[in-house]
Parts: C-alpha cells; sequence; structure tokens
C-alpha cells in the first residue's frame, strides 16, 4: 500500500512538473505514466477518464490525477496524486510571488516586469489561437462567438450567464444530430 | 475579517474553476474577472506577472494562478481554501460520479454543449489577452518583445518558458 502510494506520488509529480502550458499539455505525461509505466489503466480506459474528465469543467490535471489516485488506492492515493500534481509548484510560484510583492519597488524588478507582460499577452493570445482553430466547425460556431464579444462589451454581463446560455444552445442546435458529432468530439 | 477573506477566496475560485470548460488555460479568464474586477486582489498588470510567474513554471495553471494571488490576500490558509474551491467540486465529481460520467460523457447532449461553449472560451481568452495588452505596450520596444515572441513560438519553436526568462533578462539590459 505504501508502495503504491508513494508510486503514485512519484508519478504525478514527474508529470505535473515536467510540463509546460497548464493542465492539457500535461495529459501526454499522465499517460505515459499511468498507462505506459505503471499499467494502472489500459489505453481505452484512459481515453474514459480523460473523456469524463472533459466532461466536467475545471482544471484537468487534478481530476485526472483523482481518478486515478482513487482508482488504485482510494481516497489516500486521491491525496497522494493531487498533492504531487500541484504542491511543488504552488510552493514555487507562492515563493515567487512573493519575492515579487518584496521587491515591487526595485528598478530591476520593474524592468524585468515591464519586458515579460509583452510575452504574456503573446502567450495568452497564442491559447486563444490554438484553442479557436478547433473551435470554429461550422457558421453557428461564428455566431455564438459574435454574440459573446457583443455581450459582453455592450451589456457587460457577467460570463457565466454567456457560458451556461452557449451549453443550453449547443444543446439544442447540435445535441441531437448524432452521426457527424465524432469528429469533432475529440479536442 | 480574515473569514471573511477566506470565504472571498474559496467562492471567487470555486466560480472561476467551474465554470471554465476546457482544463485550466479556460479558467484564467474567469480568474481574471474573479481577482482583478469583482475583489481587486491584483491590478492588471500585477495579474500579467502573475501569469508570467505561472507560465514560466511547469505543471497546471488553475492551480499556481490560485496559490498566487491567495497568498498575498490571506497566507497559507488563503492558498489552502482557494485551492479546496478550485480542485474539490471536480474531484468529487469524477470520484463519486464516475458511472454517471462514464454513460453521459459520450451523450450527444453533452457534446452539443460542450460545442456550444467553445467559441466562448476563445472569446473569452482573447478578451483577456486584449485586457492585459492595455498598458503593456507604452513603447516601441515592447511591441518589438511581442513580435519577436510570436516569432520565437512559431518559428524558432523555443520553449515559453525560455522566452519569459530571455525577456525578463533583456528588460533588465534596457528598462533600468
Amino acid at each position: 500500500m505504501l508502495k503504491k502510494l508513494w508510486e503514485l506520488f512519484i508519478a504525478f509529480t514527474r508529470a505535473s512538473n515536467l510540463g509546460f502550458g497548464g493542465g492539457p499539455a500535461l495529459i501526454p505525461l499522465i499517460k505515459a505514466e499511468a498507462v505506459d509505466r505503471y499499467q494502472w489503466l489500459d489505453n481505452e480506459e484512459f481515453a474514459d477518464a480523460l473523456a469524463i474528465g472533459n466532461a466536467l469543467p475545471g482544471p484537468i490535471a487534478t481530476k485526472m490525477a483523482a481518478y486515478i489516485g482513487y482508482k488504485e488506492a482510494g481516497w489516500l492515493g486521491v491525496l497522494v496524486a493531487l498533492l504531487g500534481t500541484i504542491a511543488p509548484t504552488v510552493l514555487i510560484v507562492v515563493i515567487l510571488g512573493s519575492l515579487i510583492v518584496k521587491y515591487s519597488n526595485s528598478p530591476e524588478l520593474k524592468a524585468m516586469l515591464k519586458a515579460v507582460r509583452p510575452v504574456v499577452v503573446v502567450l495568452v493570445a497564442q491559447t486563444a489561437y490554438d484553442m479557436g482553430k478547433k473551435s470554429f466547425p461550422n457558421y453557428s460556431s461564428w455566431g455564438i462567438a459574435i454574440v459573446t464579444v457583443a455581450l459582453l462589451y455592450f451589456v457587460n454581463i457577467h460570463p457565466a450567464f454567456i457560458i451556461i446560455a452557449a451549453m443550453l444552445f449547443g444543446w439544442a442546435a447540435y445535441g441531437r444530430i448524432r452521426k457527424e458529432k465524432v469528429q469533432d468530439s475529440q479536442k | 475579517m480574515l473569514f471573511t477573506q477566506l470565504w472571498d477566496l474559496f467562492i471567487a475560485f470555486a466560480r472561476a474553476s467551474n465554470l471554465g470548460f476546457g482544463g485550466g488555460p479556460a479558467v484564467i479568464p474567469l480568474i481574471k474577472i474573479e481577482v482583478v474586477e469583482r475583489y481587486h486582489w491584483l491590478t492588471n498588470a500585477q495579474f500579467t506577472d502573475a501569469l508570467a510567474v505561472g507560465n514560466a513554471l511547469p505543471g497546471p495553471i488553475a492551480t499556481k494562478l490560485p496559490a498566487y494571488v491567495s497568498y498575498q490576500v490571506a497566507g497559507w490558509l488563503g492558498v489552502l481554501v482557494s485551492l479546496i474551491g478550485t480542485i474539490l467540486p471536480t474531484v468529487l465529481a469524477v470520484i463519486l460520479l464516475t458511472g454517471f460520467l462514464m454513460k453521459y460523457s459520450n451523450s450527444p447532449i453533452l457534446k452539443g454543449m460542450l460545442k456550444g461553449v467553445r467559441p466562448v472560451v476563445v472569446v473569452l481568452i482573447a478578451q483577456t489577452a486584449f485586457d492585459m495588452g492595455i498598458g503593456t505596450f507604452p513603447n516601441l520596444i515592447t511591441w518589438g518583445i511581442a513580435a519577436v515572441t510570436v516569432v520565437s513560438l512559431y518559428w524558432l519553436k523555443l520553449h515559453p518558458a525560455l522566452i519569459i526568462v530571455l525577456s525578463m533578462a533583456f528588460g533588465l539590459l534596457v528598462f533600468r
């Protein structure tokens, strides 16, 4: 049991802390540990776990860790897999964050941050672009995007309402056509 | 006072995380709305700095941002409650509702709903980039940094974390 917990911890620590680009970038690394290395799941089970995770909101890496951790070692497994996934970067981010706050008046730090901000803007724009490539299969999805822009800028509505409305629209508009769904179900 | 702050952190990150479909990156715009616009824990520029730190490190972004923000608001207890708000609801759902989700994750209804929400997520992330861009480009050099970043990402295929570190070194030399 202890060995299993240790393996879960180390597998998720390795998968999470070697992958850059947020949760979705970690999926192949998690697969390498859970399917190829430790054989906790086979390919098909992993695909099922991923489908379940994608059906829910929020970070994907923690959902995968919870699912696999529970399957292998119950609630204790969930705990260690989650700790491995988030603890190392949480610690580092807190330390770096407090350094930034502490030295926020230093001209050196200000200069560094001034130069890094354009990079971050590009990285976030790139995320939008990359996600956008798979998100507009037809005209109605462009329509959803245009309505979203209009609501955000002119009505100033909270995105939660737009998200829920778009899901209801998707249910009504795409939810009943069964066949052509297959190719865009995988992101 | 501390209690209300902890509650605010919990509810802000629970709301942001559990409305974002598409993994961590889809959650970034919703976190920004809570942190910058609703609770004013960080300014727009400080939020960009938080994202710089987050992107320079590996691992899930949706847990790094809450940790960064909530430590500054309420210390380690803040980190704990914001992380619980971020991951607990979906962690429980994935474990307790496995059978139900297994059936429903392949249903055309859910796929239709996710397809409907995806353009919204893209617009929200693009808007986040746009908002963060305001005030970020005070001069031509900063535009130059952005252009070099695009080239480095798409043609040179440099690692984002490396670009972040290099840009900071450049800033240290040029802007000080």
